[in-house]
């Protein structure tokens, strides 16, 4: 058997506003590309690292350092700007993306595989589990940028299809930790639940300020004031810190406390790998299933030319740890698991709801809403406990 | 006026590609297919047969090109939301284009990140301006029609000796009643009254107005954005347009 070896990019930031996130996802892939190169498949991977530390500019002049030093596949991007601030380049050179983060869809770019969940996979489900369980009232806070925009557009729509009402929307610049106002603001409107799309150090901020603005009024936040995210991990739950880490509702395809001997597995290898930390989360797994599944498509194709990976990525299915994973040839977006968990003291989730099977990708909601934009009911995740 | 609705789901659509021989249409097919928008030529459909509800031209401004054959008639609009595709940046085939009444552009060679912004702001800048236009005409009707209320006002202040806000009350009120429209109402009582008010008006026992429908030409201001799948804000037909 002849043994390829390919160069790959992990262009994935460890310093900057989200940093906690992505700092898990290099951690995966460095457990993916070791996995490989000691693995029964014929391919070996030499990665190529490029740390943008979060800035946008970097994004783009260390993809184009990839890509002129002839990487054909690079995994990485957290945030939607950087990944449309390179796909240009990408586009031009005929590399392929590996996005493995949750983003808001709405894209199917020819040169990017996404392995990561979409509003169908993660929001949907979650406003879904909220208006069912939790109440009919949301207060969004969000990060001034796409993700929270279009988020919060997609819970209003879905909270209006549930009969429900989203009080307010309120941004705050990437990186802001004053929430003073929009704390009051919240405790005088006393929505059910609140949507948080901050990213970074502005989450973890708001969501102790919020505790504690509860705590002076004696107020039990995680029973009243319950917040709710597609994005918060476990490493974000650390950085939170204990007081305040429990009690949040999470919505996502992979939690480090899901019973599976593939997780159990993984677990374990992580944690030889990086016994330092990052805990385990979804970004880390999300990150581990793109290199995972780059190494199928690369063994199969048996080139990294992108045409032939793009036709073998299709054909492949992977156990990973969150579950089977499987990428749809025509929008190159991967079937996932959607659940609910929420934190727990330790720092890890408690698996609340999880649907019985991998759902396909809907990028543009073409199957999850009407042509107005009014969300469809869904099928109902299976309650966990 | 209630905000229009904008439509963000295209599935179900039809994409009719109006473009020459040489046109590469892999692109546009399989990102509309990922949209869930089927696609068809421009010689495979029988124009007549366009829904505007459904159908969507993407139109190569490349191609030898006569406007004409889409516009709506009696509109700058055409019969159903156009997409220019432009490859030839001179203004003589931006101008064909312009003339087709697109309402939005996608840029040769078609790339897929840019259809879906062009089916979005295609599809609902047409709607927009199709109410516009549906608006515009409507008023232009009514303004027309103002002479009449002009008029049977005077015949009423001379006939009945009523001041002029009174008889343009009593005028309404009756309008309103018979759910005509104020123009129409006028118009069709001098008529009867062969250029002044009937004898014994207001208790004429026979409906005027049997020369014309009730309704319009164009029902579209009706359709769009109104009666949709999501029942959205809506008054009614009758109150959206006789208010």
């Amino acid at each position: 058997m002849t043994v390829t070896a390919f160069p790959i990019g992990l262009l994935i930031s460890t310093a900057g506003p989200y940093a906690e996130a992505s700092t898990g996802m290099l951690a995966g892939a460095l457990l993916a590309v070791e996995a490989v190169n000691a693995g029964p498949l014929p391919v070996r991977l030499v990665p190529r690292f490029g740390d943008p530390r979060g800035e946008l500019a970097r994004y783009a002049a260390l993809g184009d350092e990839m890509l002129a030093a002839g990487v054909r596949h690079v995994v990485g991007c957290y945030t939607s700007s950087s990944r449309k601030e390179i796909i240009p380049q990408f586009e031009k050179a005929d590399a392929l993306l590996w996005y493995p983060s949750h983003y808001e869809g709405f894209e199917s770019s020819p040169n990017v595989v996404y392995t990561g969940p979409v509003a169908n996979q993660h929001l949907l489900p979650l406003a879904d589990y909220l208006v069912r369980h939790v109440g009919q009232t949301a207060f969004c806070v969000g990060s001034n940028y796409i993700w929270a925009w279009e988020n919060n557009r997609v819970m209003r729509d879905a909270m209006a299809a549930a009969g429900g009402t989203v009080l307010a929307e309120r941004y705050f610049a990437v990186g802001s930790t004053d929430f003073d106002q929009v704390i009051a603001a919240i405790l005088a409107e006393r929505p059910a639940f609140v949507f948080n799309t901050l990213i970074g150090v502005s989450s973890y901020r708001f969501v102790r300020d919020l505790r504690a603005a509860c705590g002076r009024r004696g107020l039990d936040q995680p029973a009243v004031l319950p917040v709710a995210s597609c994005t918060l991990s476990e490493p974000e739950l650390a950085a939170i810190g204990p007081g305040a880490m429990d009690g949040h509702i999470t919505s996502s395809v992979y939690f480090a406390s899901l019973a599976s001997p593939e997780n159990d597995r993984f677990r374990a290898a992580y944690a030889a790998r990086h016994p330092g930390g990052p805990a385990v989360s979804a970004d880390a797994e999300a990150t581990y299933v793109a290199v995972m599944l780059l190494a199928q498509a690369l063994a199969a194709a048996g080139t990294d030319e992108i045409g032939a990976v793009k036709a073998a990525v299709g054909r492949q299915v992977l156990r990973a740890p969150g579950g089977e994973v499987a990428i749809d040839p025509e929008t190159m977006h991967a079937a996932l698991t959607p659940r609910i968990g929420r934190s727990n003291a330790a720092g890890q989730f408690d698996i609340l709801a999880e649907a019985p099977a991998p759902v396909r990708a809907d990028p543009y909601l073409i199957g999850s809403a009407s042509r107005f934009g009014a969300l469809a009911p869904r099928p109902r995740l299976r309650i966990a406990s | 006026m209630t905000e229009r609705r904008l439509i963000q789901n295209f599935r179900g659509m039809r994409a009719i590609l109006w473009a020459g021989p040489d046109f590469a249409p892999d692109t546009l097919d399989r990102t509309l297919a990922r949209l869930g928008v089927e696609t068809a030529r421009m010689e495979e459909v029988d124009l007549a047969g366009l829904d505007r509800d459904r159908d969507v031209l993407f139109i190569d401004g490349d191609q030898p090109l006569a406007p004409e054959v889409v516009l709506a008639p009696g509109s700058a609009l055409p019969l159903v939301p156009g997409i220019g595709i432009v490859g030839i940046e001179a203004p003589s085939r931006l101008k064909l284009l312009t003339e087709a009444g697109v309402t939005a552009l996608l840029r040769k060679p078609v790339h897929a990140a840019t259809v879906y912004s062009a089916l979005f702001l295609g599809v609902n800048n047409f709607r927009r301006l199709r109410a516009m236009e549906t608006r515009l005409a409507e008023g232009e009707r009514r303004r027309n029609g103002r002479r009449f209320v002009i008029k049977a006002v005077v015949a009423l202040v001379r006939g009945q000796g009523l001041d002029d806000d009174e008889a343009y009350a009593r005028l309404r009120r009756e309008s309103m009643r018979r759910r005509l429209e104020l123009e129409e109402f006028c118009e069709a009582l001098l008529l009867e009254g062969g250029g002044t008010i009937p004898a014994g008006w207001p208790t004429v026992s026979r409906e005027p107005m049997d020369h014309r429908h009730a309704t319009y030409p164009d029902d579209d201001g009706r359709r769009d954005g109104v009666a949709d799948a999501d029942g959205g804000p809506c008054g009614g037909p009758d109150q959206a347009r006789r208010a």
